[in-house]
């Protein structure tokens, strides 16, 4: 049942930290503000505290099963449903893992388009970023870490930049404290679900940490920074903005960003949007090495045959999408599934794991 | 990976990157840096853009060019008819409207464009012109350009003088939020070298309704900015003196909820720059303190039954109200719900200096 990895494939349990964290901190927040406040309204970062909170209980969850079974997710599946069954769901998860990549490579796109050059063409750009996705997972999970980490370090001086808004910033907005009725607020976390999902990727690659029991506390505080680092940013641009305005903005990350003024660079989204193509670069790489480690564990197939051939269909499905709408249809639909798999499927596959086990160690004892 | 293959990668990709996207060489385009809008007559509107011509050891070169429409978005379409090179919007700094046509036509459609264009900052100055805004773009001021003297202008007066705070982003912000209504600079063009600050215009839904005088902005600026600075001349029975306002903040208090009214606090942290009389003492600058303080409370109660008769709420007082009492209808705030407001001021005047001369 389990699953064994090479010591040297192995990465140490800080390092999750970085892998769960950069997983989270991807897409979503560049306009998660507008679609949390649609519901909630300016009490929207209660909904983050409380999806932040939900995070934890999952990620709880997930560790319990991973104890339980000592492996990976194809393992609990085979350990509760059997092979058949596991191989089905695996299919999901390559599919899942699939589209999750695709949505992080189209929505750069977008953004890039918007904001910079209308003219750029898609396919090319995707081409050359699946091409450098490709190469990292060459490298193997050691070297998809690497990524992530750097993925954080390097760019984090971006969160420093919000300040600048702060000249303009009427706290005030934020007041009445829950103007809205609790439904609205937990309407809210739920439209959430595609900025915090990722973390499920720990599922995959649970096999791959060296000292599991310690890398615990390290995903859990990933977790915690980003829910602080989207509170951080929702009240920011909460002051920033009516509730009116930022129901007009589709970014109001980067829209926050137009206000900088620096005599060397008079239009700092460049800078800003061309970094965060190093913000996104390992969140693909990490979903792309997620589906092909499945299809590996699946189907035994060398994930360097797999990887190319994933990525091929990444590249030609990230073309397919041409308008504002279809992107936003993905999006909408990413965070769905995101949504009832980890809210609700992952915690009921606990209790299908810890009856199983009751179940099975009662057929030992008889 | 081989080293000939890296070589392939790197020479592809390079090959791949350059056919892209479009090049945009800074000499071979006309960088717009103001725009300006007139009414002409009948729904038309025309535009004049404004770009500089860098010369060699000279000042840059303010060049205009004009065209008229029906439909405003088609302006910049029918201006690249008479350019040469692609007209760009990425350095922008101000946008000026003319007094009539921002009084009959409104301004809304117009600023839509800019908030849109991902390529124009949110920093940008938007001013109305006490004329014609064709005219006033078409002197010479300043060594560095018109553009960039009319945005320094506006910006020595926000961080020195008595204009409140005001930019795109704070005039979106104010149109946006619910129970608050924009507002603008007005600026004049006096000879050909000189513009001057006159007032500030009052907007609701977009078209200009009220204007107050350059006076009136440092008590207008009191009550709408947090912090604020300025100069006022202050008269007492001994003489006048100049009081620089150095720091001054304001507080907003809900101090009845039916019905309505809001206290507030000026607190005006001054040094005397100027005197006309014999000696300042501690006795002076009490009565300085004192009659400054008086004037703060008539001019902003004056400045309040402005608001009132004429519908609009630039500082934000609905907003305010909202804040502070839970589930609050603003629907009905400009119509009906602002006349009912009682707007108390509670000045809080304090001389500190008198400047080196006692």
């Amino acid at each position: 049942m389990s699953v064994s990895i090479p010591e040297n494939k192995k990465i140490s349990p800080f390092l999750v930290f970085f892998v769960v964290q950069k997983m989270q901190f991807g897409i979503g927040i560049l306009g998660f503000q507008r679609i949390i406040a649609k519901t909630a309204g300016y009490d929207a970062w209660i909904s983050i505290i409380l999806a932040g909170i939900a995070v934890h209980i999952v990620l709880w969850a997930l560790f319990k099963m991973l104890e339980t079974v000592n492996g990976d997710m194809i393992s609990i599946h085979t350990f509760v449903f059997g092979k058949i069954v596991s191989k089905i769901f695996g299919l999901f998860f390559i599919l899942y893992y699939l589209l999750l990549t695709v949505t992080v490579i189209r929505t750069y796109v977008e953004i890039v388009q918007v904001w910079m050059f209308t003219d750029l063409t898609t396919f090319w750009f995707s081409l050359i970023f699946l091409i450098v996705v490709v190469y990292i997972i060459f490298g193997g999970f050691r070297t998809v870490t690497g990524m992530a980490f750097f993925g954080i370090v390097l760019p984090f001086y971006v969160l420093a930049l919000f300040l600048f808004t702060l000249p303009y910033a009427e706290f005030d907005n934020l007041l009445p404290i829950l103007d809205h009725s609790i439904s609205d607020i937990l309407l809210g976390s739920k439209n959430m679900s595609l900025t915090v999902l990722g973390f499920e990727s720990l599922l995959i690659f649970y096999p791959f940490i060296k000292d599991q029991k310690k890398s615990k506390k390290w995903a859990h505080l990933a977790v915690f920074s980003t829910t602080m680092i989207y509170v951080y940013l929702a009240i920011l641009t909460f002051a920033y903005f009516p509730e009116n305005q930022l129901q007009k903005n589709i970014w109001p990350t980067l829209t926050m960003w137009k206000i900088i003024m620096m005599p060397f660079v008079e239009r700092f989204e460049y800078i800003g949007i061309a970094n965060w193509c190093l913000i996104i670069l390992p969140n693909a790489s990490i979903a792309l090495w997620c589906s092909s480690r499945i299809a590996k564990r699946l189907f035994s197939i060398k994930q360097r045959t797999t990887v190319p051939i994933l990525a091929f269909i990444c590249l030609i499905a990230t073309s397919l999408l041409f308008t504002r709408k279809q992107v936003n249809l993905l999006s909408d639909l990413v965070g769905q599934i995101g949504f009832y798999l980890n809210f609700f499927y992952f915690p009921l596959l606990l209790v299908a794991t810890l009856i199983a086990k009751k179940v099975k160690k009662n057929e030992v004892g008889s | 990976m081989k080293w000939v293959h890296k070589i392939l990668v790197i020479a592809s990709i390079a090959f791949f990157l350059n056919g892209c996207v479009k090049k945009e060489i800074l000499d071979d385009i006309n960088l717009i840096e103001a725009i300006g809008f007139d009414y002409a007559g009948d729904g038309n509107t025309s535009g004049t853009i404004l770009y500089p011509i860098y010369q060699p050891d000279q000042p840059p070169e303010n060049k205009t060019l004009t065209a008229k429409a029906l439909i405003k978005k088609s302006i910049l379409q029918d201006i690249q008819l008479q350019a040469a090179n692609p007209i760009v919007t990425g350095s922008m700094e101000a946008v000026l409207f003319a007094k009539e046509l921002a009084t009959k036509e409104g301004v809304l459609e117009l600023i839509d464009a800019f908030q849109r264009d991902p390529g124009v900052g949110s920093g940008l100055y938007l001013a109305v012109v006490d004329g014609e805004a064709r005219e006033l773009m078409d002197g010479n001021y300043g060594v560095r350009g018109n553009a960039t003297f009319i945005s320094n202008l506006l910006e020595n007066n926000i961080e020195n003088e008595d204009l409140p705070k005001t930019n795109l982003q704070k005039f979106l912000f104010s149109y946006y939020q619910e129970g608050q209504t924009p507002f603008m600079p007005q600026l004049k063009k006096i000879s050909d070298e000189k513009i001057e600050l006159n007032g500030v215009c009052f907007f609701k839904h977009g078209k200009v309704v009220e204007t107050i005088s350059s006076d009136q902005m440092f008590f207008f600026r009191l009550l709408v900015d947090k912090y604020s600075n300025g100069l006022h001349r202050v008269k007492i029975k001994d003489g006048e003196a100049a009081v620089r306002s150095i720091r001054s903040t304001h507080n907003f208090d809900l101090s009845k909820r039916s019905p309505l009214e809001i206290t507030v606090k000026i607190k005006v942290q001054g040094i005397v720059n100027e005197y006309t009389g014999n000696e300042v003492k501690p006795e002076q600058i009490k009565q300085l303190e004192n009659a400054f303080g008086e004037e703060i409370k008539k001019q902003s109660q004056e400045l309040v039954d402005i608001f009132k008769e004429q519908k609009i709420d630039p500082v934000g007082f609905g907003h305010f109200v909202k804040t502070r009492k839970r589930k609050y209808d603003l629907s009905k705030w400009l119509e009906s719900d602002l006349k009912n407001l009682t707007v108390k001021v509670v000045p809080d005047v304090t001389i500190t200096e008198a400047g080196v001369i006692e």
